[in-house]
Formats: C-alpha cells, sequence, structure tokens
C-alpha cells in the first residue's frame, strides 16, 4: 500500500485532489458543479501552459525562474504589435518566436557559458521584466482588439480556442516525452547527465531545446494572459515562475531531473488552482490564500518526504535481509538500519 | 600580491570604482559624500539578508524565504507594539519570531529531506500569508501597513554613529560579526565543509544538521533585523517590506562569489558586491535613467558578472588542457 502511493506520485495526489474536492463539496454545496470546473480549468491555463515549460526544463536538471519575465514580455510584445494593427496570427507567431529567443539565450547562457541555471534565469529574469517595461515605457497595453479576447470566451460546449490549445500542448509534450526517442533524452540527460553523454546523446542540444520549449510555452501562456485579462499590466505574469515549480514539485517532477510526467503536472496545477476556488466557496478571506497554499504545499511535501525515507528503509531492508544467516524476521531489521541510523544521528 | 589582487573582491572593487567614475562623470553630484552615505539607507537591507544568506549557501542550501520573514518579523514587532509592550521587549519578539521562522525552515528541511529551493519556497508562501493574516488581528486589513511606533524608534533610521548613517552601520556591523564567524572560527570552517562536501563532512564527525541549522536560523533573525530597520525607515511595518530583497539579495550573495552548490564565498564579497548593486540602482536614477531600465541592467550585470566568472574558468581550464596536450606531445616526440 506505501509501496504503491510511493511508487505512484501522482495517484497520491489524484487521491489528495479527489478528496478534498469531497470535503469542499460537502462543506460548501454547490461547490461540486460542471460550472466551478469550467472556472478551475480556465483559471489553471495561464499556470499549466508555464508548468508545463517548467517540467521540461526541470528533466533535465535544471532549472527556470525566468518564466514569469518571459510571459510577460512575450504579452507585451503580442500587445504592441496588435495594437498597432498587425494581423493576430502574425501576432502570436511573432510573440512565440520571442518567447524561443528568449529560451535560447537563458540555455546558451546556462550550456556554452555553464552558469548554473537558477543563478542565470534569476538574472534573465531582471533582464527581461526590464526589456518589457522598456517596451511599454512603463505603462499599461489597454484596448486589446476583440479578436485577441475572443479567444479566451468558452464557446457552446463550454471550451475556449484557448483551453484547446493547452490541451493540444499537453497532449504534445505527453507524446514527446512519452513515446519518442529525443523526449526520453531529457530524462536521460537529467537522469545522469556523463552517463547521457557517453551514450552519444547530445546534451548541450537537449538542454537548449529544454529551455527554448519552455521559453515558448510562457509565450503562450503570455498570449493566454493576455486574451483572458484583455490588458497587459506591467507586472504581469509575476511570481507565476514559483508557482510553476511548487505545482511541477507537487506533481512529482524531481528537482533532481529525470523524472516525472505531464500528468503529474497537471494534477499539481489543477490541484494548486482549485485551493484559490475552494476558499471563494468556504467564503474564507482572500488574505488566507498565501497562507494555504504554502501550509498545504509544505504538507505535502513533508509527507512525501516522509514516505520515500520509509520506502528507501523498506527497500533497504529487504536487500540487507540475503546476508543475514537464519532468516527469522525480526534479525533482518538490524544490519537494515543501521545505515539509515547513522544518517540521521548525524 | 598576485593572491591579493587576483581574487574574485577585487574584481568587485574595480567595478565599484568604474562605477564612481562612470555615474561621477555624468553627475558629478552622485560624488558628494554625503550623497554616497545616505544613499546607503535605500540597499542597506538587502545586504543585511545577503550576508547570512551567504552563509546559507556556503553550507550547501538556499533560502528564498527570507523576503517574506522580513515582512512577517515586521508585522510581528507592529502587533507588539500595538499591545503596549514596551519597545525592547517588542524588537526582542520580532527577532525571536526571524529566529522561529528560520528554526522553521531547517527543521522542515531535515524532516523531508527536500531540496532546500522548495521548501524555503513552501515557506516564502506561508510565511508572507501568516504576515498577511497576523496584520489583520489588528485591523490593519490585508496588506495596509501598522504605524504608530514610538519616535524613540523611527528616529533610529535617521541616527548618525561616528557621522555614518544607523542603517549602513548596522550593515556594517554585522558584516564585522559574520566576518568573524565565517572566516575566523571552528564553525566557520565547519560551514564551508559541509558545503563541499556533506560526506566529508559527516565522516569527519561534524554535527551537519547543527550547521545547516544554525545557518538558517541566523538568515532568520537578521530578516528579522532588516524587517526592523525598514520598519523604522518607512515609519511602518508592512506585509511587503523584504519582496524587492530577494532577487538582490540572492544576486548580491552570487556575485559576490558564493558558489550557488556550496562551499564557497565571502562576506565581503558579498558586502562589495550589495554596495555594486545598490551604487549601480542609485547612479542610474541620479543619471535620470528610469526606473525600468535599472532594472534591466542589474538583471544583465548578475548574467555578464557570472557568466564571465564561469567563461573564464572554463577558458581556463580549456587552454591548461591545450598547454598540457601540446606539452605532452612534445615530451613524446
Amino acid at each position: 500500500m506505501l509501496d504503491f502511493f510511493a511508487r505512484n506520485r501522482v495517484a497520491t495526489l489524484f487521491g489528495v485532489t479527489v478528496l478534498a474536492f469531497i470535503l469542499i463539496g460537502m462543506a460548501a454545496p454547490g461547490y461540486l458543479s460542471l460550472s466551478t470546473a469550467s472556472v478551475i480549468m480556465s483559471n489553471s491555463l495561464v499556470l499549466m501552459t508555464v508548468a508545463l515549460g517548467t517540467m521540461l526544463v526541470i528533466l533535465t536538471r535544471n532549472i527556470d525562474v525566468s518564466s514569469g519575465s518571459v510571459l510577460g514580455l512575450s504579452a507585451v510584445i503580442l500587445g504592441l504589435l496588435l495594437n498597432n494593427d498587425v494581423g493576430l496570427v502574425p501576432a502570436i507567431i511573432v510573440c512565440l518566436i520571442s518567447g524561443a529567443l528568449a529560451g535560447l539565450f537563458n540555455g546558451i547562457l546556462v550550456t556554452f557559458f555553464s552558469v548554473p541555471s537558477i543563478i542565470a534565469t534569476l538574472g534573465t529574469l531582471g533582464l527581461f521584466r526590464g526589456i518589457m517595461l522598456i517596451l511599454t515605457g512603463g505603462k499599461w497595453i489597454e484596448e486589446l482588439p476583440q479578436s485577441l479576447k475572443f479567444l479566451a470566451e468558452n464557446g457552446s460546449i463550454g471550451i475556449s480556442v484557448l483551453t484547446v490549445a493547452v490541451i493540444i500542448a499537453l497532449a504534445g509534450v505527453w507524446a514527446i516525452t512519452r513515446h519518442t526517442r529525443f523526449g526520453r533524452y531529457f530524462y536521460a540527460v537529467g537522469d545522469n547527465r556523463e552517463a547521457a553523454r557517453h551514450l552519444g546523446i547530445r546534451v548541450n542540444l537537449v538542454q537548449i531545446s529544454a529551455f527554448v520549449a519552455a521559453g515558448v510555452l510562457a509565450a503562450l501562456a503570455g498570449i493566454i494572459f493576455a486574451a483572458q485579462i484583455g490588458f497587459i499590466p506591467n507586472q504581469a505574469g509575476n511570481g507565476v515562475e514559483l508557482k510553476a515549480i511548487a505545482a511541477n514539485v507537487l506533481g512529482g517532477v524531481s528537482l533532481l531531473g529525470g523524472s516525472g510526467s505531464v500528468p503529474g503536472v497537471f494534477v499539481g496545477v489543477i490541484f494548486m488552482t482549485s485551493i484559490d476556488s475552494a476558499l471563494v466557496f468556504l467564503k474564507i478571506p482572500a488574505f488566507w490564500n498565501d497562507f494555504i497554499a504554502g501550509a498545504v504545499l509544505l504538507l505535502v511535501l513533508l509527507l512525501d518526504g516522509r514516505v520515500r525515507i520509509a520506502v528507501e528503509k523498506a527497500i533497504r531492508a529487504k536487500r540487507y535481509a540475503v546476508h543475514t544467516p537464519n532468516k527469522t524476521t525480526v534479525i533482518p531489521a538490524k544490519p537494515a538500519t543501521a545505515p539509515t541510523a547513522q544518517e540521521t544521528t548525524q | 600580491m598576485k593572491r591579493i589582487f587576483l581574487r574574485w573582491e577585487m574584481a568587485l572593487f574595480a567595478m565599484l570604482v568604474a562605477e564612481f567614475a562612470i555615474f561621477g562623470a555624468i553627475n558629478p553630484r552622485f560624488l558628494n559624500l554625503s550623497n554616497l552615505l545616505y544613499s546607503t539607507s535605500d540597499f542597506a537591507q538587502i545586504g543585511i539578508v545577503a550576508l547570512p544568506l551567504t552563509i546559507v549557501i556556503i553550507a550547501g542550501g538556499i533560502d528564498v524565504s527570507f523576503a517574506s520573514t522580513v515582512g512577517l518579523c515586521a508585522i510581528i514587532f507592529g502587533i507588539a507594539n500595538f499591545f503596549g509592550l514596551p519597545l525592547s521587549l517588542c524588537i526582542a519578539t520580532a527577532l525571536g519570531a526571524g529566529a522561529v521562522a528560520g528554526l522553521f525552515n531547517a527543521s522542515m528541511i531535515h524532516l523531508s529531506r527536500i531540496q532546500p529551493l522548495v521548501v524555503t519556497l513552501g515557506s516564502l508562501y506561508l510565511f508572507s500569508g501568516a504576515a498577511t493574516v497576523l496584520s489583520g488581528v489588528v485591523g490593519a486589513g490585508g496588506y495596509e501597513g501598522i504605524g504608530n511606533f514610538p519616535d524613540s524608534f523611527t528616529s533610529f533610521a535617521y541616527l548618525e554613529v561616528a557621522s555614518l548613517p544607523a542603517p549602513f552601520v548596522v550593515l556594517l556591523v554585522e558584516a564585522v560579526i559574520l566576518f568573524v564567524i565565517l572566516h575566523f572560527s571552528r564553525f566557520g570552517r565547519a560551514v564551508f565543509l559541509c558545503g563541499l562536501s556533506e560526506h566529508a563532512a559527516r565522516y569527519s564527525g561534524l554535527p551537519i544538521r547543527t550547521i545547516q541549522t544554525i545557518t538558517y536560523v541566523m538568515t532568520g533573525v537578521f530578516a528579522g533585523v532588516a524587517g526592523l530597520v525598514l520598519s523604522a525607515y518607512f515609519g511602518s511595518a508592512r506585509v511587503d517590506l523584504g519582496t524587492a530583497t530577494l532577487l538582490p539579495a540572492i544576486t548580491a550573495a552570487v556575485l559576490g562569489g558564493a558558489s550557488i552548490y556550496g562551499g564557497q564565498g565571502s562576506i565581503i564579497g558579498t558586502l562589495m558586491a550589495t554596495l555594486v548593486i545598490g551604487y549601480l540602482q542609485q547612479g542610474l536614477q541620479m543619471s535620470g535613467v528610469p526606473s525600468q531600465i535599472s532594472s534591466a541592467l542589474s538583471g544583465a550585470l548578475l548574467v555578464v558578472a557570472v557568466a564571465l566568472r564561469h567563461g573564464s574558468a572554463v577558458l581556463t581550464s580549456f587552454v591548461a588542457a591545450r598547454i598540457m596536450a601540446t606539452n605532452r606531445k612534445r615530451a613524446a616526440s
């Protein structure tokens, strides 16, 4: 049982999410409805897209904290183009390309200048935000054309064009990471860089494409942001990078690289977003949001950490049990706990 | 001589001199001594949190929650003051809260054995949430500040100690204390060993957990100090007091030579880097550059400086390898 939950992180989180939904549904009747689901879905689109890109980077054992600024920068580029009478499709293409370039810049810094990714992206977090503010001159971009806002409108079946785009992105990343050779390289590079190199994988290329993909997805999130809100404030995307990392961790993506999956990120993002909407239904004042989000995140981390430690202990006990001369159930525990005891009494 | 001049701190010093020269040429009033001294009040808090953060990074951890701890401690100070506690007790409560926050981080990290970045990311939300909730207790309604401090407290930020502004003095005194602790004590050596190799440190019988816990607690306490200095400077305690210190402080630690992988860094480097970052912002502002460009430039500074540092290391090892290879060829032939 313990084994199952430790191995199936996604299943655990899914269970917790469903349980949370049921509990909230009992406390606040009317919460469990299709309209809530639709609201949560459309609220989660921005975070979902950013988190998806962040996952690709984390898989290769890097981290990207610049995605919030990439989101803002590409949204501003989109807004400026649209307000200068450029067509919607070319504007979106330029916007995505600008995201790709931003990601490429991150990737080059990390790969060819061997700057630790957290430092490089921390720097570009400030850099891209600054470029964005220079472009806008510190003013908000308003009066975006109706054609852009239409993308966010829910159609007859309650699904907007953007939702479809995000679902396609999710499916695409899932298919690539699960079923293509190049996709598996992301895991290989993150799990063991040197081994991947010796296997003939072009480690640098994989790493850079992870950053470029993250940039493109952040730009897509920028489009979603602009379409949903209808204007682009200076602080667009501020802090979304931290939420994306948190959602990844919740969804079982290891920050040490090499493990994580798209369904996990999906559930993680839905979980994070549903906390916000649940607070509204439970009539809890909005200023509790951060506190509860932080507490939930820490609680999940603590539980996950403890479960993993317990499982490691159990696996080790099984492994050492072979060496004990008379196979009783009591004795194997002793050599098994010896190494861990040493660790815990550091 | 070589060992003094080739240190990273000298490069930072050169950057600082270059900044003074450039900004002085653009706007001569920048080099006015009282301006140079008093503009430190605008960025002293960055250094106050960046210095203990350096020690955390050297010990192989990282803490991003200090940005919220600053606000949390300020709010707790404000609440204690609101309920009429004497000033000294208020300050002690705020610093105690900082220590508890640090202790909380350290225990969470050790209990869950998950990367410190993630855990402190969680507590970044938790602490700022706690501060927001607490400020509601005294009816400050969510995001407003708590004011009405005694004059003896608010005047502290504008006090002069030996003709230096008080926040800067706090920073200097802190730097001296941490310099001695890190570079001239047994504990300091242990911190470096922890960061270099946790296994080596463990097999040397060092109490790794205690050492790392102390580094987090120090960060919490000094985040409290920064919160108090800022509350005195602005005359009110707000939840978001420390939010703006998050990136500059990490930048200062890293620009100052701390390796994000642990085991490397120095207090003087971080102090110099704080001055470089602070005066860059001040100088740009005085040269009439809009604040949005200065934020882009400080981001670019971090990227360029670190890229140069790592790039030059890569280049050096590449050149060294080539020289070795040619030598070997020569020896063979």
